[in-house]
């Protein structure tokens, strides 16, 4: 490990660990936003996340082979996943929002299988993969070092949504209720504010993040079935080391996952498969409710 | 009061349930005509971009069998069972496929531990069990014994080729990031071993061991980048391999260091990366689409127009493997010149070899292992702008693969330290 | 006909069985069973404890690891093997649920699924003990109990036996000090019950009869895998015990009996839909039955609190 020393090539490390980090940071902050108004874990978050992936793989094959195509590729996909999220809010999870939260984790659960199958049906089982645009398909230096240009958009673009959620939640009536939600949902709905459709919107936003996510992370990786399993534990994990129901967590704990995916693998090796579960446990036996959880009223 | 009621007529339901179930699930046929092989394989979830593929090649060869009149007249059929990636679900498939549908064979799977299950439970019901699909050499060796025959390559075959062919390059310094299980071990042990015996002056600069599924692997692309190595090999697969390339690419580390890798010359890894494909990379593939293959092997462009015309899409390297199967196993029985496990295990041990349209396959009998030919290619664009293999070199498995006085050491190393 | 002359009845059933039934179905009941005890140890925690555990699968897999390794690498006879897997089992629940009880809900899950994963991890990279992802092979009970039919009763033995035990550990006063405390864990304390103590017991039993139930299967499946410890191994107890119904004792088994046919209905026509159609049965139960198939047929025998959904 002589660079360790090298410090372009550590800034282009943890650049390369920021940019993985703001991807995840999309898809938690969604599950986090979902569970801190509608108190469901969605486990099919992760689905959103691949669905979204898919279908830009789609759009991005049926558009002309023009440089707005990717762009309008990724504005649309995640309505796509929106809309995804919304029929199942509407159709399925308003069912059972009276019931144990346990069971609405378990129905999530099963979404996902159903999901899965659905997505294996509809674009079968080959692997599959976006590319990045022209412009974006090269490098740029770092300190002399080359970087991918591509992750310089993802580093411009979710700190961007990153902001733009704060202002939601904090600058707009909407997140205001959004943020009442959170504290007490009975008060919310007896002073008037229809609760339910509420849980819809928030459920669609959280959709859309996650399906953003998905198809802004798509050029990185491969788009291939499994992919939700992969990144439903990852954003699982940093929504509680973070806390559930916590923004500033979810973004916290995104940096720290992908900077400790970066690094980590260097340092230790030989449990790179249990590094992030490792670092979940210390948090949790630390603080108990994740960073900047709350506990449960 | 009302549920008091209910328990008895649904526990009778129940019961009733349990005998219908019995009664009619029996084996599919009374024992007669058909020669049945239970075939376990995964045929839900991410393996089936593999073992799809697979299944219409090892299909067409069944057909083309039946067509010629079966084996000693009968006619050859597969019953498909699901082991969905784990190793106990393939276990329990093997006991009902045996055990209830009477099968006269075993067959199939693609993930080795897979393999090793259903070949620890052949040897125990003393059924034969042909590997088709997975590549671990440990069936026929290291865990080998009477009852499994494996019909395709193994590692260290096709690892040890990309070795040979490595070894004429002009690197010696050498690093690799392989997936940090069983086959990724494997692939790396082979390659490595191999390399020095041609090349003993090569050495190893760095190691990278991703856990499997990774998605992120820029740290490893970063490290290979410092590792002053001038060639790597990677035996990173599939989906992984796919985000690994496109993930390495912009970092420019093709350009600083020679791509060797084990699996990204098939179409399921290439197709998909499309314009961000590694061109220049060495890899073993089966590419049927080569002019000089398709010289060197007339009957292969026949057999693809066949495959196409079977499932409307191009073969990939499983469908040879399954093809290739089907026949190696009616060809076992037909030298047996019976079904009986017995004479066709003694029929294998003599070995025999079969033309197929893309060369020569040995059943050697020492161990019951299949040799097939080995390819290495280089990545290239096509004229369609279309990533392909090209600068095919053709060798075979039997000048590379373990004698078989290697392999009854490797047994019985393997016995010892069981005991 | 009351519930007692009804288990009776089902012991006769079970008993005469490998008279009718070809050995592959006394194995699939034999592996029922199994599930059986696995998904009602689990719900000794959940259903009963109010605790949802995603990590079990580490108990299972200590049991299964275990008795393997005894007999494979320590020669040492099944019946001696057998016990020493809930020991074993239950040492790791002692272990890892002093942190994991001192969360709740999600945190809870969380932290039992990293530990799940660590025993994961542990257990695939320590080849040299455990073979790693080569697995453990040709691990097969004693020719005496060989056979599918002899192994059956075995197994039927020592899970009846143990669901004894559980359903006397539910009925006792500990029982119901859990029971509160899953209901009002405040006002459990305040009636001085050591709610952290209560909670941990739970955990270390239900870990144990995990545990015993990895040996059985250890022994069934003839070799153990580390995905024996994999996180998604947790979640078939679970899917199990809500289908038959997290609220009565016996649902748990009937799940496992309804999952395990339907399981092997489906799969063997349709395997690519096999994952759709247990999605397609989680979501439309939980929307539909409450209280999981044992609600359908009524099973208010042996319900453990009123009907909540």
């Amino acid at each position: 490990m002589s660079w360790v020393t090298n410090g372009p090539l550590i800034t282009v490390q943890v650049m390369s660990g920021l940019s993985v980090g703001m991807l995840l940071f999309l898809v938690s902050v969604g599950m986090s936003l979902i569970f801190g108004v509608t108190r469901i874990v969605n486990l099919a978050h992760g689905c959103f996340y691949m669905v979204g992936a898919y279908l830009m793989v789609t759009l991005v094959e049926v558009l002309p082979d023009r440089p707005w195509a990717f762009w309008l590729a990724l504005l649309v996909a995640p309505l796509g996943v929106a809309v995804l999220g919304g029929v199942i809010e509407m159709g399925l999870l308003r069912l059972i929002y009276h019931r144990d939260p346990l069971m609405q984790l378990i129905l999530t659960f099963g979404l996902i299988l159903v999901i899965g199958t659905l997505v294996l049906l509809a674009w079968g089982p080959d692997n599959k993969s976006v590319s990045r645009p022209e412009a974006l398909a090269g490098s740029v230096k770092i300190f002399g070092q080359p970087f991918p240009s591509y992750y310089v958009l993802v580093l411009v673009l979710a700190p961007a949504v990153a902001v733009a959620l704060w202002l939601v939640f904090y600058r707009t009536r909407w997140g205001m209720l959004v943020r009442a939600a959170t504290v007490d949902r009975e008060m919310l709905g007896a002073l008037g504010v229809n609760v339910a459709a509420l849980y819809t919107q928030v459920f669609m936003f959280g959709s859309w993040l996650a399906g953003f996510g998905g198809a802004l992370a798509a050029p990185t990786v491969a788009v291939a079935l499994g992919m939700d399993g992969d990144v439903l534990t990852t954003a699982f994990v940093v929504v509680v080391i973070g806390g559930l129901g916590s923004f500033a967590g979810s973004f916290i704990g995104a940096l720290l996952v992908g900077l400790l995916q970066s690094f980590g693998i260097l340092v230790f090796p030989a449990i790179s498969i249990v590094l992030l579960f490792a670092l979940m446990a210390v948090v949790l036996i630390v603080r108990p409710w994740g960073l900047l959880g709350r506990p449960e009223p | 009061m009302r549920t008091r009621s209910r328990f008895p007529t649904t526990t009778l339901a129940i019961l009733t349930l349990l005998l219908v179930v019995a009664a009619t699930a029996g084996p599919a046929a009374a024992q007669g005509k058909p020669i049945r092989i239970g075939e376990i394989n995964s045929y839900s979830g991410l393996a089936t971009v593999y073992t799809f593929p697979y299944k219409e090649g090892l299909l067409m060869g069944a057909k083309e069998i039946n067509d010629a009149g079966g084996v000693l007249g009968r006619p050859i059929e597969f019953i498909f069972r699901d082991d969905k990636l784990k190793p106990d679900e393939a276990v329990k498939a093997a006991r009902e496929l045996v055990g209830q549908e009477k099968v006269d064979f075993l067959a199939g799977c693609i993930s080795s531990g897979v393999g090793l299950a259903i070949s620890a439970y052949a040897k125990e019901a003393k059924t034969l069990y042909f590997a088709t699909h997975c590549q671990t050499s440990r069936l026929t060796w290291d865990d080998g014994h009477r009852y499994i025959a494996h019909t395709t390559n193994n590692v260290n075959q096709y690892i040890r080729a990309l070795a040979k062919k490595a070894a004429t390059l002009p690197y010696k310094k050498w690093a690799h990031i392989s997936p940090d299980y069983e086959y990724g071990h494997n692939v790396w042990d082979e390659f490595i071993a191999y390399l020095k015996q041609l090349k003993p002056d090569v050495q190893v600069m760095q190691e990278n061991w991703p856990k499997l599924g990774e998605t992120d692997h820029s740290s490893y692309v970063t490290a290979l980048l410092q590792s002053n190595a001038e060639a790597f090999i990677s035996a990173v697969w599939g989906a992984q391999e796919i985000a690994f390339v496109k993930q390495a690419r912009p970092f420019g580390l093709f350009e600083k260091v020679k791509y060797v890798s084990a699996s990204v010359g098939n179409p399921d890894e290439l197709d998909p990366l499309g314009k961000e494909a590694p061109i220049g990379a060495l890899t073993p593939g089966f590419a049927w689409y080569d002019e000089g293959m398709q010289k060197r092997h007339p009957k292969l462009a026949e057999w693809v127009k066949k495959y196409e015309a079977r499932t409307k899409k191009e073969p990939t390297l499983g469908a040879s493997w399954g093809y290739a199967s089907a026949h190696i196993i009616a060809e076992a029985i037909k030298r047996a010149k019976s079904a009986e496990t017995d004479k066709v295990i003694a029929a294998l041990s003599e070995g025999y070899e079969m033309e197929f349209p893309w060369g020569k396959v040995i059943m050697r009998g020492c161990d019951m292992q299949a040799i097939p030919p080995q390819w290495t290619g280089v990545v290239k664009m096509n004229a369609q702008g279309k990533p392909v293999l090209g600068d095919i070199e053709e060798t075979h498995g039997k000048d590379v693969i373990r004698s078989c006085d290697e392999v009854a050491k490797l047994r019985a190393a393997a016995a010892d330290k069981k005991k | 006909m009351s519930p007692a002359r009804w288990l009776g009845l089902l012991i006769v059933v079970l008993a005469v069985a490998p008279l009718a039934l070809p050995p592959f179905f006394l194995q699939l009941l034999t592996e029922i069973a199994i599930v059986g005890l696995f998904a009602t140890a689990f719900n000794l925690l959940m259903g009963f404890g109010g605790m949802v555990s995603f990590g079990h699968a580490a108990y299972f897999a200590l049991g299964a690891y275990t008795a393997a390794l005894l007999v494979k690498r320590a020669a040492v006879p099944l019946l001696l093997a057998l016990p020493a897997a809930p020991v074993v089992a239950a040492a790791g629940a002692l272990l890892f649920g002093f942190f994991i009880v001192r969360l709740s809900h999600t945190y809870f899950a969380m932290l039992s699924l990293a530990f799940a994963q660590i025993v994961f991890t542990v257990i695939f990279k320590w080849k040299a003990l455990t073979g790693g992802d080569d697995g453990l092979l040709d691990v097969w009970p004693p020719s005496l109990l060989k056979s599918p039919a002899a192994y059956y009763y075995f197994t039927l033995a020592i899970v009846g036996l143990s669901l004894l035990a559980l359903h006397a550990i539910v009925d006792s006063p500990f029982g119901y000090a859990l029971k509160s405390v899953r209901e009002n864990p405040r006002r459990a304390r305040y009636i001085g019950i050591d709610v952290r103590r209560h909670q941990l017991a739970a955990f270390v039993i239900s870990g144990a009869f995990s545990g015993l139930a990895g040996g059985l299967f250890a022994f069934y499946n003839g070799s153990v895998f580390p995905d024996f410890a994999y996180f998604t191994k947790s979640f078939e107890p679970l899917t199990v015990a809500l289908l038959g119904g997290v609220q009565s004792f016996f649902g748990p088994l009937a799940g496992a009996f309804g999952f395990k046919i339907l399981e092997w209905l489906v799969s063997r026509q349709w395997p690519v839909y096999w994952p759709l159609f247990l999605g397609g049965i989680v979501v439309v139960v939980i929307v539909l039955l409450p209280s999981g198939f044992v609600g359908l047929v009524g099973g208010r025998l042996w319900r453990t609190r009123p009907s909540k959904g």
